[in-house]
């Protein structure tokens, strides 16, 4: 059979391939977009991003409501029905998914469904339905992605012991869930379990929860955790899982003291792992690293020269619009749009309640990387307006270059952290200045006022907050 | 910390590692030499910025460095190495201030950027300065916080440009640097032997071509009687000797040509071919030619007309010692308003300087010599100074350059034992 022949294709349809395939169909190539799941859209949209927002929406609606008792508006426990709760959240991704089928079709990429395996640098083996297609590619964008990390020890083969895929099916709300890996992921999906009615215990191994994110923005985390999760045991570890009938049951250690307990469920949220097997990339010229993700050069370029790469299977930090973003670059150099790609920082946010969210330098990475700073913190105790939502447990902070006045970074816990941090990415990428910051005028009463008032707290002269200038 | 090859200077981006002074492991004191770098017409000293145990070194012997470029690196040493001194300030965070646009925009008071701060500048000019090839660490920020915007990036295009067209201004300069067309082989005639021209040799060459091919010279002889001059200084050399240094006719001769300048400011000038302008000074700095194992090289006097016999003798003193040690900074060696050739330690009479622009006059003395002379009426014997002035006919006329001579000569004879004593 004759190969189809294209200028391009985009292996994996994620949020990185599918912006892949759409950029470079916009610059006039000849695209094919290659999807192993019948829809199209990835982790983030059918089993990552969107439904865990989606259920933690829900989840907020069901704490809000129990959190107004005070405010004299109580109302009665609520009704939980999963089948609904779940077909409004497929009905979400439904809708995602064919508006980037529909994209797709607009814009002439063809999209084929079907398992890709490399025959060598130029050639993709394609399993389809109905059957084998050869495609041959003058440059293919590597975007499979990742899976969530599922070690040997914990897979018993009981569906009572979950990853996120598992979890955000919501097939029932067990009484106990013991949650192991106190990352992003982990934290946002016992918030989900916790609002439905679990109990919650999380175990992390290390010695807080959200690393990566600066102490002082996962404490608020932690004080929730701690008023609506049953326990949140760091520096713990779980040494033995096995079915005890209707349950799990864990032996884990902490401090020295080994503990036997039971389980409903057990959501195993410990990282995730590159897809790259079954590539067929030992075909190719491209490079795994030793945990198996691809390696890249800052041109999205594997060893390869007809091979890019994107997304979580080219490593780094593994968040949808990093992929996006590497998307653009791929394609930009396939295409000869540009020469190479300028570093970009990538904004991170952790949907747990309260959010978490950061940009640009770290405190942790300034003291790593020898870079002087000044922190200016804007709790939001003081703003009026986290005050009219009874979230005060909220933090405004810029990480500011003491010569220059630059600021460098911006992290940010509280409720809508995730849309706030979105003004510091703008602020580090433009180069903006504490004082930049403070003379724009930010709406009242809104949170965004915290960014303005936290570069004003650098100043000495925050208007509702008294803190002198060291 | 990495340390990079600070700026050297105006002009100046790179240089050749003729000397490595540390190896790794070494311990070094903030300020301690690190590697001497042979670049333009003087080799510098590159200091440690901090205090630390050299840890790598990247470059060897022979290689050629530029500005910004990584030299060595030096390890943070617990207890010598708090905050950065505030003198290693310049050197560390050189990308960014000290690089040559500095004479462009007048933003002083910005702070540099850290070490491992990115530049500043919005993303849509990073895209373009990539694109364009253009290194952000060497633009010069105009905006707060050090932020690079497109006017700067205009700027620095600008000056690349005037850079790269500098040369072109003298089309028979440039093709007088390129290589002979056709290659002699020496060899077929004897015995021979090579040795590749050293950076210092090279600049001369294309300063001396520069300057011969842009400047008409005209080259006036005279002598001047130094009989009374070298009586008054066998008399008061040993003052002079007591003060630790010594009276020679150089010092005399700096001392009569910034009189004579002062005197005839033409000849303290310069011509502004852009603007049409000839730049007349005020001040009075004199370079002195001196000869070296390696090559010429002219550093500067500064304020010859304000100094006394004293002070000119120990600053010749110590430039000539700084030259021939090869130690005479970047900045010594710039701003000089007219050059002072003495070969008369050597020997030669008179000899035909060339101008060394952008200056407009050059004094060229020979060995001093008994000759039998006429005075009133009488055969003499004086001691005779062979003494040449080559100068810019495009800023001076043949009358004022012997108006010039005629006062010159009368300086050098004039001297009296006020002026000497000390």
């Amino acid at each position: 059979m004759e190969p189809t022949k294209t200028e391009i294709v985009v292996v994996g349809a994620g949020p990185g391939g599918y912006a892949a395939a759409f950029y470079a169909a916009d610059l006039g190539k000849k695209v094919i977009l290659l999807e192993r799941d019948p829809k199209l859209g990835g982790v983030c949209l059918n089993r990552g991003c969107i439904p865990s927002k989606a259920l933690l929406y829900a989840a907020h609606t069901i704490t809000g409501a129990k959190e107004s008792a005070h405010r004299g508006i109580t109302f009665a426990a609520p009704q939980i029905e999963l089948d609904k709760l779940r077909a409004w959240k497929d009905s979400i991704i439904a809708k995602l998914s064919g508006g980037i089928t529909q994209l797709a079709s607009k814009r002439g990429v063809t999209v084929i469904h079907g398992r890709g395996y490399f025959e060598g640098s130029n050639t993709l083996r394609v399993e389809t339905e109905a059957g084998q297609q050869f495609i041959s590619y003058e440059h293919a964008i590597v975007a499979v992605g990742s899976k969530p990390a599922l070690p040997k020890a914990f897979d018993l083969g009981n569906p009572r012991v979950m990853t996120s895929t598992e979890a955000l099916e919501i097939e029932e709300i067990p009484e106990k869930l013991l949650v192991i890996g106190g990352g992003y992921i982990g934290m946002e999906l016992g918030t989900v379990y916790a609002a439905l009615g679990s109990k919650i215990t999380v175990i992390e191994a290390l010695d807080s929860i959200l690393m990566g994110a600066d102490p002082d923005l996962a404490r608020p985390v932690m004080a929730y955790a701690k008023k609506n999760f049953s326990e949140v045991r760091v520096k713990a570890k779980v040494l033995k899982m096995s079915t005890a009938g209707k349950q799990i049951k864990v032996i884990s250690e902490h401090e020295g003291v080994q503990k036997e307990e039971l389980y409903d469920r057990v959501l195993v949220s410990v990282g995730r792992a590159p897809n790259s097997e079954d590539l067929g990339l030992e075909n190719t010229k491209a490079k795994l690293d030793e945990k198996g993700f691809l390696v890249v050069n800052d041109k999205q370029q594997t060893s390869d020269p007809a091979i890019y790469a994107i997304g979580d299977i080219a490593g780094g930090v593994m968040l949808a619009h990093k992929a996006s973003r590497e998307a653009r670059t791929a394609v930009e150099i396939i295409t000869g749009e540009a020469t190479g790609a300028d570093k970009a920082i990538i904004p991170a946010v952790v949907f747990t309640d309260p959010e978490v969210a950061w940009c640009g330098l770290t405190e942790a990475e300034a003291k790593a990387k020898g870079i002087e700073i000044s922190v200016a913190k804007f709790p939001w105790g003081a703003s009026g307006r986290a005050l009219t939502f009874d979230r005060t447990d909220g933090m405004t902070k810029l990480i500011i270059d003491p010569a220059t006045e630059r600021v460098l970074g911006v992290g940010i816990v509280g409720h809508g952290a995730g849309e706030l941090v979105a003004e510091g990415v703008l602020a580090v990428e433009m180069g903006a200045t504490a004082k930049d910051l403070s003379l724009c005028v930010h709406p009242h009463p809104t949170l965004s006022e915290t960014l303005m008032e936290s570069a004003e707290v650098f100043y000495g002269h925050a208007t509702h907050v008294f803190a002198r200038k060291k | 910390m990495d340390v990079k090859l600070p700026n050297l200077g105006e002009g100046a981006d790179s240089g050749t590692v003729v000397n490595l002074l540390v190896k790794a492991g070494d311990t070094v004191t903030a300020g301690q030499g690190l590697l001497e770098l042979e670049s333009e017409k003087a080799v510098a000293t590159i200091p440690a910025p901090e205090a630390g145990v050299v840890s790598q070194v990247f470059i060897k012997v022979g290689d050629k460095v530029s500005v910004g470029q990584r030299l060595l690196a030096i390890g943070g040493n617990a207890g010598a190495a708090p905050a950065p001194a505030p003198a290693a300030a310049p050197v560390a965070k050189a990308p960014v201030v000290a690089q040559p646009v500095a004479v462009e925009a007048p933003v002083a008071d910005l702070p540099p950027a850290q070490p491992g701060v990115e530049p500043t500048a919005s993303p849509s000019i990073r895209r373009m300065a990539r694109e364009l090839g253009i290194d952000l660490t060497q633009v010069r920020p105009s905006e707060r916080g050090g932020r690079i915007v497109i006017a700067d990036v205009r700027a620095y295009i600008a000056r690349l440009q005037s850079l790269a067209a500098a040369p072109k201004a003298t089309p028979a300069a440039a093709a007088a640097e390129k290589p002979a067309a056709e290659r002699v082989d020496f060899s077929k005639w004897g015995e021979i032997s090579k040795k590749p021209m050293s950076m210092l040799r090279k600049v001369i060459a294309r300063r001396m071509t520069e300057n011969w091919n842009a400047i008409p010279h005209v080259t006036q002889f005279d002598e001047a009687d130094i009989t009374a001059l070298l009586e008054l200084r066998k008399k008061f050399a040993p003052a002079y000797e007591a003060k630790g240094t010594r009276l020679t006719l150089t010092s005399f001769a700096l001392k009569a040509v910034a009189a004579t300048l002062k005197k005839h400011p033409i000849f303290n000038s310069s011509l502004d071919e852009a603007a049409e302008e000839i730049v007349l000074k005020e001040y009075v700095h004199l370079g002195l030619a001196v000869d070296t194992d390696a090559g010429l090289i002219v550093p500067v006097i500064r304020d010859a007309d304000k100094k006394s016999l004293l002070e000119l003798s120990k600053d010749i003193e110590e430039f000539a010692k700084k030259a021939r040690d090869r130690k005479v900074s970047g900045d010594e060696l710039k701003g000089g308003t007219f050059t002072i050739s003495n070969q008369g330690g050597i020997g030669g009479a008179h000899f035909t300087p060339i101008v060394n622009k952008p200056e407009v006059a050059i004094l060229g003395l020979g060995k001093g010599t008994l000759k039998a002379v006429v005075r009133e009426k009488q055969i003499v014997q004086r001691m005779m100074l062979p003494l040449a002035i080559s100068y810019d006919h495009r800023v001076i006329d043949g009358g004022s350059a012997a108006r010039f001579t005629v006062d010159l000569l009368a300086a050098i004879e004039g001297f009296t034992e006020k002026d000497v004593a000390l």
